[in-house]
């Protein structure tokens, strides 16, 4: 399953923090405590969900980016998520859209396994389905144990942005040269 | 401050008609809305505000997310004529969703502001499906405040609990959803909801504290707890009006200590017999007097009012007491002084 392609990185970098949001997440353990770093989170903070244990992540970037693994990671095993529906570029997405959301309404649907979120292992995703992502939701349906609470520690996205002067931080250093 | 996007839900059905909250139901809650768009859109300037029916045929949107109160008025203008039919909270509080969830600046949190002036009927007033939907709204990240006054307050069981309140309850996360009762009387629906935990966080810090803001969240609240303020108006709402008030009745003190002091001096030079205040104009001399001493007065109160301007309200309403009672001696004082002169001679050199 190890698919680390040669020239992929870590696309967090790319992150539109202001616009990051997630729904039923925790007053006290929010999406951004994990993601405001812009790098794959390792220090105590992590994503707790509220009401119930679905989550609906939604993570914009400021540049179209080609994904092709992700990672999610989760330290309590019994909290880890499971069934995980991807959705690309859906700005306006509720819980009401993807909880009934097949294969062909979402660009892809992981079972994720114990293993998979305790390791922080890479998911392979169809590459093909995430070529212009601009923004990235994740729905996570169900938990490992069936708890109430999911519980997600830390995220990376892997894959190549697409070369665009839309990234306004680059552009300035060139303009300093 | 919180970025919001608001929704805001009224009630149009008969019962509010009724008027027992002034001048009518209806346009009393027109007032609370157009007091809670200002207060949301002056708290951040990225907030915005849209209205909606839940009675008549339907719910129905009037406005999504504005920042224009032309387009609120004009709403609630057109609904004025559109009063009918029963209300329909759960049907409304999903539409309200829905227009939120269209909102454009995803920065922006999520409310709805129910008013509710008729009774609960059909789904509404079950309990267990409003819990639902309460738990779907809190998922959804929507907070919900309620608005009952009139009909819409509800019976509570023996231990205190409505459906109402338990829908609010379920929804609040972070206590960010309130329940807020306003009983019929001589208070404005609009003022109780200005100083209700509602708008408390968007009031908080928007008053300067010289202008006699509190600048911090409690202050709202704690004074609509009081309830009892100098003039029975809150001096933050309207620091104007409380000026006002407070130069008038300075005003009236000052008048009756020199009519005071005239008629004690009337006593002390002409009559002996003691005669009532009321009645010491009756010599036909104390007018030319009582002149000066107003002028006096008059100037003395400018000058006090140019003080208390210089000086944050908040303050002047603890040492206000003080003042009075510096005041009030001065006066006296002032006042025997100016009919001492005026009984010598005729003519008070004026300032």
């Amino acid at each position: 399953m190890s698919t680390i392609h040669e020239g992929d990185k870590s696309l967090l970098e790319h992150l539109d923090i202001r616009q990051i949001n997630c729904l039923n997440e925790s007053e006290d353990h929010p999406l951004i405590s994990i993601l405001s770093s812009k790098t794959k989170n390792t220090g105590g903070s992590y994503l707790l969900s509220d009401a119930d244990e679905q989550l609906l992540l939604n993570i914009p970037f400021n540049q179209t980016i080609k994904i092709r693994s992700l990672v999610i990671q989760s330290s309590n095993p019994a909290q880890a998520p499971k069934l995980v529906k991807i959705f690309i570029n859906r700005p306006a997405l509720g819980f009401e859209d993807v909880e009934d959301a097949d294969e062909s309404a979402a660009a892809q649907i992981i079972e994720l396994t114990e293993e998979d979120t305790s390791n922080g292992n890479p998911l392979a995703l169809r590459f093909v389905r995430f070529q212009t992502v601009n923004s990235l939701h994740i729905f996570v349906s169900s938990n490992q144990g069936g708890e109430d609470e999911t519980r997600i520690d830390a995220i990376d996205v892997l894959g190549v942005p697409i070369e665009t002067t839309k990234n306004l931080n680059e552009l300035k250093k060139q303009e300093e040269n | 401050m919180p970025l919001e996007a608001t929704m805001m839900i009224i009630d149009n059905s008969e019962y509010m008609r009724n008027g027992d909250y002034q001048p009518t139901r209806f346009e009393a809650q027109a007032d609370a809305v157009n007091v809670v768009f200002q207060t949301k859109t002056d708290s951040n300037p990225e907030n915005t505000v849209g209205v909606m029916t839940m009675a008549n045929k339907g719910p129905e949107v009037l406005v999504t997310h504005s920042k224009d109160l032309g387009q609120i008025l004009q709403a609630i203008h057109a609904t004025s004529s559109k009063i009918g039919g029963q209300i329909d909270i759960p049907t409304a509080i999903a539409i309200a969703q829905l227009a939120l969830k269209h909102r454009e600046n995803k920065n922006l949190r999520q409310r709805i502001i129910v008013f509710v002036g008729s009774p609960l009927e059909g789904q509404a007033a079950d309990e267990k499906a409003m819990v639902k939907l309460a738990k779907k709204l809190k998922k959804n990240n929507i907070a919900v405040d309620v608005v009952c006054f009139g009909d819409g307050i509800e019976e509570t069981t023996e231990d205190g609990r409505s459906v109402l309140k338990s829908f609010v309850e379920s929804t609040s996360s972070g206590d960010n959803s309130h329940l807020l009762l306003v009983a019929p009387g001589a208070h404005l629906l609009s003022d109780v909801l200005i100083s209700s935990p509602i708008l408390s966080a968007d009031r908080a810090g928007a008053i300067p504290a010289e202008l006699g803001g509190t600048g911090d969240a409690s202050g709202p609240a704690a004074a609509a707890a009081g309830d009892q303020f100098e003039f029975g108006v809150d001096p933050s709402l309207d620091p104007e009006l409380a000026m006002a008030l407070r130069m008038s009745m300075e005003e009236a003190q000052a008048r009756e200590a020199a009519e005071r002091a005239a008629s004690t001096s009337n006593q002390n030079t002409s009559t002996p017999s003691a005669q009532p205040p009321a009645a010491a104009p009756v010599a036909a001399d104390p007018t030319d007097d009582e002149e000066a001493a107003l002028l006096e007065q008059a100037i003395a109160m400018s000058q006090d009012v140019e003080m208390d301007a210089s000086r944050p309200t908040a303050d002047a309403a603890d040492d206000a007491d003080m003042d009075e009672d510096e005041d009030e001696e001065a006066a006296i004082a002032r006042a025997i002084e100016m009919s001492m002169k005026g009984e010598e001679e005729d003519s008070t050199p004026k300032k």
